[in-house]
């Protein structure tokens, strides 16, 4: 019984095939502002791709239209061999496929942090009750976190909660993980300790798309990065490439306004 | 620990009603009292040793409830079966109304509008006197058909409010972990939604209680028809209604502080805020 990121039962299809397949994304909002202007990527298995970019300039929209949460106006995504179209059928395929952590974490407060983990795993998966508790409390020891499987969110701090989280992220074994400025609402003080359980996930060979302002972190855990500005993927790159030697005039100026 | 028992007791009396029905008792008791001088005035004869009977009388050693009690019996009778009738239709009209079917949406508002923008009398009337013989309905289904219909329409609302109000997070949350939209709705949504809306929802209750006095208008003995009828009788005009009247308090004032008192065990544990 493998829980953690162990990846090599599931993967069954051609390894380099890219897991995930962006092709032409637009998506505009009722208002008219054109968040995601033709964006195209693919992101290989095990891949960390880090993507950096201005307030508003579309990083949370292209996270979201990955994983359905907003649904692209045209354009093709397909996450690992599954596109992701108005199949209802496909777009919970691909939630299962795709953990998500949100800057607010988003925890279920009424639940505790067992039950915010397990419930997926009963629903979804439909596993036995003791079945996902012993999952979830394997995914706490990898967050560090054992002990307080019957604590409630509220009683947790933010590097704690946000932990919970990405637990529960993975608790459908997902093959890609998501993560939208995860570090952003915290305590600086708190931040280390979940870019330290990100940093094992990539070391374990998730595949990751990470939105961050932790420029740092970004490029020590990013393989490429994607600069993002009014909607466009203006540069995309190696990581250390991208960082310390970006090609285009706005990706400089915009990371010597934040470095 | 005695005393931390008490101090427990009285801040939880102080979150209850409690406090504010003290006070209007008082002023009950006031306006009694200037009531008494008044009609000693008008020259009106206080006859309290002849109410007790229409409560109550001790026959043969045995309590024999009076028509007041009785009428009581069929006010709760209706209030309680309107009450879970009114809810699942408040459920059903808020999910209608937050559905993304054009013709849920429809059914629910037109519902909403017709309920909302003509009186409870007329409702009942139109129950009882056209619907009800056209179907082949009693008095008692008509009645709390018309009541929970009506009491339905306000406690959507509530509900509808309770859903949308729940920050998007949650639904973002649940759709991410994989959930489907009714076990989102089942297990992330809803839950939360009734620890907010349940202190509105009581005082819609609370509403009906007193709204069910107009099934009395369509021959249903329920506690205010009971006093009608003794008034005409016995001509016990203010005392029949004082009393009436404070039954009426004891049972709204008894279910809002039931509930209060209970809320904890009902909401589990943990308070928590967004
Ligand atoms: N639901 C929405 N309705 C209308 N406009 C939206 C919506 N969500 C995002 N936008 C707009 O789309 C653009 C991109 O927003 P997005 O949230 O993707 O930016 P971001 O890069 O994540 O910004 P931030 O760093 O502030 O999180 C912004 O102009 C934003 O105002
Ligand atoms: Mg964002």
């Amino acid at each position: 019984m493998s829980t953690t990121i162990d990846k090599d039962d599931k993967d069954d299809k051609d390894d380099k095939e890219p897991i995930i397949h962006v092709r032409n994304v637009v998506k505009t909002f009722g208002n008219g502002v054109r968040a995601l202007d033709g964006v195209s990527i693919d992101i290989g298995r095990r891949e960390v791709v880090v993507v950096v970019g201005p307030s508003g300039s579309g990083k949370s929209t292209f996270l979201r239209c990955l994983n359905g949460l907003e649904t692209a106006d045209s354009g093709e995504i397909v996450i690992d061999g599954i596109p992701l179209d108005h199949n209802r059928k496909n777009r919970l395929e691909i939630r299962k496929e795709a953990g998500m952590v949100f800057q607010q974490f988003n925890l279920f407060p009424h639940m505790t942090v067992g039950r915010n983990i397990d419930l997926a795993q009963i629903r979804v998966r439909g596993a036995s009750t003791e079945e996902a508790r012993r999952n979830t409390c394997e995914l706490l020891t990898k967050v560090g976190l054992e002990d307080r499987v019957d604590a409630y969110p509220a009683q947790l701090s933010g590097g704690q909660q946000q932990r919970v989280a990405i637990a529960r992220a993975l608790a459908l074994r997902p093959r890609v993980m998501l993560f939208d400025e995860a570090t952003s609402a915290l305590d600086p003080e708190m931040i280390g300790e979940v870019l330290d359980v990100m940093r094992d996930l990539a070391r374990e060979g998730m595949t990751m798309v990470v939105v961050t302002h932790e420029m740092g972190f970004a490029r020590e855990v990013g393989d490429r990065a994607v600069f993002i500005d009014e909607g466009r993927f203006i540069e995309i790159g190696p990581a250390a490439e991208v960082f310390d030697n970006a090609k285009e005039e706005r990706t400089r100026e915009f990371l010597s306004k934040v470095l | 620990m005695r005393s931390r028992t008490l101090k427990r007791f009285f801040t939880h009396i102080l979150r209850t009603p409690v406090p504010d029905v003290l006070g209007f008792v008082a002023l009950l008791a006031a306006l009694g009292l200037l009531f008494a001088y008044n009609t000693a005035a008008l020259g009106y004869r206080w006859q309290w040793h002849r109410v007790l009977r229409f409560i109550f009388t001790i026959r043969d050693g045995g309590f024999v409830p009076g028509p007041l009690l009785t009428g009581l019996g069929v006010t709760l009778r209706v209030v309680a079966a309107s009450l879970v009738l009114s809810i699942l239709i408040a459920l059903v009209t808020a999910l209608f109304r937050l559905s993304r079917s054009l013709l849920a949406q429809t059914i629910a508002r037109v519902y909403l509008e017709v309920i909302r923008n003509t009186p409870l009398i007329v409702q009942l009337f139109f129950t009882y006197f056209v619907v009800a013989p056209l179907v082949g309905m009693d008095g008692w289904t008509a009645a709390i058909l018309a009541l929970s219909l009506f009491e339905g329409a306000y406690a959507s609302e509530i509900i509808r409010g309770g859903i949308t109000s729940l920050p998007a997070g949650q639904w973002e949350a649940a759709y991410s972990t994989g959930l489907g939209r009714r076990d989102a709705l089942r297990f992330v949504v809803l839950p939360q939604a009734f620890r907010r809306i349940l202190p509105p929802l009581v005082g819609q209750a609370v509403s009906l209680i007193k709204d069910s006095a107009l099934v009395s208008t369509i021959a249903i003995y329920d506690l205010t028809m009971s006093g009608q009828v003794i008034v005409a009788r016995t001509f016990l005009a203010f005392e029949i209604w004082f009393v009436v009247a404070l039954i009426y308090l004891v049972i709204t004032v008894t279910l809002s502080a039931s509930v209060s008192v209970l809320r904890h065990k009902l909401l589990g544990k943990y308070e928590y805020h967004y």
